[in-house]
C-alpha cells in the first residue's frame, strides 16, 4: 500500500470531503476503533501519529481510509460524492439499538460484526422496538413519537427499512398510545415466521396483541389475550407468551378471530424468569433463564409447546459462591449448534440488571458445560450470529462499546465503541442456512 | 385529604362538562366528593377487588377503599362510563374513591398500573 510521505493540505482537503460525504449518508463510519488489539486501548491521537508506519493488516479503518484517498489522489482521481449503500445483509450484520436511557429521541447502529465497521444508522422515536427478518430481506422497527419532542400528539407507528438503501419502504400508523412503553425487551415485539405480520404488546388499559399486516401495509387490529408477556411466534399464525399465573398461552389469530388456549403450569411463583430469554424464529426453541440461572426450554410449534427437562447454568458450587446471571439482553441461543449462552457473575441477589463478565456455554440438549468466557468487560448485552462459526456479541451500555468475541474460544478479536448514550438491544439475521 | 377532594371534584366537574358537550353519556356515571354512607363497598386487598363483580340499583353508589399499603384505582376504559376514559385517583392504604351509577347496563374496571386486577358493576 502507498503512502504520501508528507499529507499535503490537498491531501486533507479531500480526506475531509470523503468523511462528511460518508457521514452525511450513513453516519458515523468513522466512529469505531476496528481491528485493535484486545489488551491495547491506546488513545485514537496516538494511533494517527503511527500510520504511515503501520502495516496494511493492523491498520485501522480510519487509517485504510486515508491510505485510499492518498492513493486515489497521487493518481489523479476526482472526488465523487455520492450517497452509499450498505452491503447485502449477511448473518454476521448486528444491529445494536440504544435506548438512550429513555430519551425522546434513539438510535440504532448497524455493524459489521466480521469487519467492526457501523454500516449505517437508523432514527427512532421513544422506546422504539427493533425486529429484523431472518432471511435479510428487511428490518422494522415500533417507534412512538410526538408532536413537540417529549410532549403533545402522541403517534405510535411501525416502520420497516430497505436493508441496503436503510430508506423506509413502509410507514404504517398504529391505534392511539397502544405501543408499551417499557426498557426494551427483545421478545416484546416480533414478526410471524412468514414475515408478514409485526406483533406489538399493548400493557394499558388490558393486555392486547397488536397486528401489523406488512404485507398490506396497514395496522389490522387488537388481539384480546390474557395476562401475559412477551411474544413468540411459531408459525403465520400462531403465536405464544408467558401469563402470569406460570403458563404460557397459545395464541391463534387466524380467520379474524383469536383462540386461545393455555398449557400446563411450568415454573413455581418463586421461579423468576427473566426479561430477556432467547427464542429462535426459526427453529420454534426458547430458552429461559431464571434469576438464578435455572434454563426452562420450549419447543414451539403451530400445534404446541413441548418442555424439556429443565437444567442449572451455575453448578451449586459457583451458586454457593453467588455467581448468578446478570445485565440486560443475558441469553442467546446459538440454533445450528444448539447452544445457549448466559451472562453471568458474583452478585448480590437484587443486583440482576448490572453488567456481568462471563459468559457461560452450554450444550442446550445435556445442559453440559462447554466453557465459561471471560469477557474483560462489563458486558450488559449478549447474542451470537447464527452462522457456523458464530461471532459473540458482547454490548456493554456503560462503555457504549459492542466487543466482539470468537464464540468458540472467547477471544476479543475487535470492538465498535461511541454506539449512542446507553445500547442494549442486539439483533441479527438468521440467515446462514 | 384536602388534594384528594379537590381532585375528585375537578375530575367530577370535567366528567359533566364532557357529557353536557356530547349528551350520549349524561351523568350516566357520577364520581362523587364524599362516600354515600349507603354505599355499596368493594374493598382492596392482596392486588384484587375483593368482590370482583357486585349487582347493585341504578341511583346507587360504590366506594372503593384500598385495604393494603400497595396504591389501587379503579380504571374503566373510554366508552364504559363516559365517552371518554374515567381514571379514578389512585388510593393509598384506607383512601376510598365513590361513583354513582344512573344507568342500566355493566361496567367493567380495572386498575390502571395492574391490568390483571378486573372488577364489574351491574347496574339493574
Ligand atoms: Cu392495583
Amino acid at each position: 500500500m502507498a503512502y504520501p510521505p508528507k499529507p499535503t493540505p490537498k491531501y486533507l482537503l479531500l480526506l475531509t470531503t470523503c468523511l462528511i460525504g460518508s457521514g452525511l449518508a450513513l453516519g458515523p463510519s468513522w466512529a469505531q476503533t476496528a481491528e485493535e488489539p484486545a489488551e491495547e486501548s491506546q488513545p485514537a491521537e496516538a494511533e494517527a501519529g503511527e500510520a504511515a508506519q503501520t502495516p496494511a493488516e493492523e491498520m485501522t479503518e480510519g487509517q485504510r481510509a486515508a491510505a485510499e484517498a492518498a492513493e486515489k489522489l497521487a493518481a489523479g482521481e476526482d472526488d465523487e460524492p455520492v450517497i452509499l449503500d450498505a452491503p447485502a445483509p449477511d448473518a454476521r450484520r448486528v444491529y445494536i439499538q440504544d435506548p438512550a436511557h429513555f430519551a425522546a429521541v434513539t438510535q440504532q447502529y448497524v455493524v459489521d460484526g466480521s469487519t467492526g465497521r457501523v454500516l449505517g444508522m437508523t432514527d427512532g422515536g421513544f422506546l422504539p422496538h427493533p425486529v429484523a427478518a431472518e432471511d435479510g430481506s428487511f428490518f422494522a422497527q415500533a417507534s412512538t413519537v410526538f408532536e413537540r419532542i417529549a410532549r403533545g400528539k402522541r403517534t405510535d407507528y411501525v416502520e420497516v427499512f430497505d436493508p441496503v438503501t436503510f430508506q423506509p419502504t413502509a410507514d404504517i400508523e398504529l391505534p392511539e398510545a397502544s405501543r408499551f412503553l417499557v426498557g426494551t425487551y427483545q421478545w416484546m415485539n416480533a414478526l410471524t415466521t412468514d414475515n408478514k405480520y409485526l406483533l406489538f404488546y399493548q400493557f394499558s388499559p388490558a393486555p392486547a396483541v397488536g397486528l401489523v399486516n406488512l404485507e398490506a401495509g396497514e395496522f389490522e387490529r387488537m388481539v384480546d389475550v390474557p395476562d401475559c408477556y412477551h411474544i413468540f411466534p411459531a408459525s403465520p399464525t400462531v403465536f405464544y407468551m408467558n401469563c402470569r399465573d406460570g403458563s404460557l398461552a397459545r395464541v391463534d389469530f387466524a380467520d379474524g378471530e383469536a383462540e386461545v388456549t393455555n398449557t400446563e403450569v411450568f415454573h413455581a411463583e418463586n421461579e423468576l424468569l427473566i426479561n430477556h430469554p432467547a427464542f429462535s424464529l426459526r427453529s420454534g426453541r426458547l430458552v429461559w433463564p431464571t434469576y438464578t440461572g435455572k434454563i426452562f426450554q420450549m419447543d414451539l410449534t403451530e400445534d404446541q409447546a413441548s418442555f424439556r427437562e429443565p437444567f442449572e447454568a451455575l453448578t451449586e458450587e459457583e451458586r454457593a459462591d453467588d455467581w448468578r446471571p446478570g445485565g440486560w439482553q443475558q441469553t442467546a441461543y446459538h440454533r445450528q449448534s444448539n447452544r445457549i449462552f448466559l451472562l453471568v457473575d458474583q452478585r448480590d441477589e437484587w443486583r440482576h440488571k448490572t453488567a456481568s463478565r462471563f459468559v457461560v456455554v452450554m450444550n442446550a440438549e445435556t445442559g453440559e458445560r462447554l466453557a465459561k468466557l471471560e469477557m474483560g468487560h462489563e458486558i450488559d448485552s449478549i447474542n451470537v450470529s447464527q452462522d457456523a462459526e458464530p461471532l459473540l456479541y458482547g454490548l456493554s451500555a456503560g462503555d457504549k462499546t459492542l466487543y466482539i468475541y470468537d464464540a468458540e474460544s472467547g477471544e476479543e478479536l475487535r470492538s465498535v465503541d461511541q454506539l449512542g448514550h446507553g445500547p442494549q438491544i442486539i439483533t441479527t439475521h438468521d440467515m446462514d442456512s | 385529604m384536602t388534594f384528594l377532594t379537590k381532585a375528585r371534584t375537578l375530575m367530577a366537574a370535567t366528567a359533566m362538562a364532557l357529557t353536557a358537550a356530547t349528551g350520549a353519556f349524561a351523568d350516566k356515571v357520577e364520581v362523587l366528593d364524599t362516600a354515600p354512607e349507603d354505599a355499596v363497598v368493594v374493598n382492596i386487598d392482596q392486588l384484587k377487588y375483593e368482590t370482583p363483580e357486585i349487582t347493585i340499583k341504578a341511583g346507587d353508589a360504590v366506594t372503593w377503599t384500598n385495604q393494603e399499603v400497595m396504591p389501587h384505582n379503579v380504571h374503566f376504559t373510554a366508552g364504559v362510563a363516559a365517552e371518554a376514559e374515567l381514571r379514578g385517583t389512585m388510593l393509598k392504604k384506607g383512601e376510598s374513591w365513590s361513583a354513582r351509577f344512573n344507568e342500566p347496563g355493566t361496567y367493567d374496571y380495572h386498575c390502571t398500573p395492574h391490568p390483571f386486577m378486573r372488577g364489574k358493576v351491574i347496574v339493574e
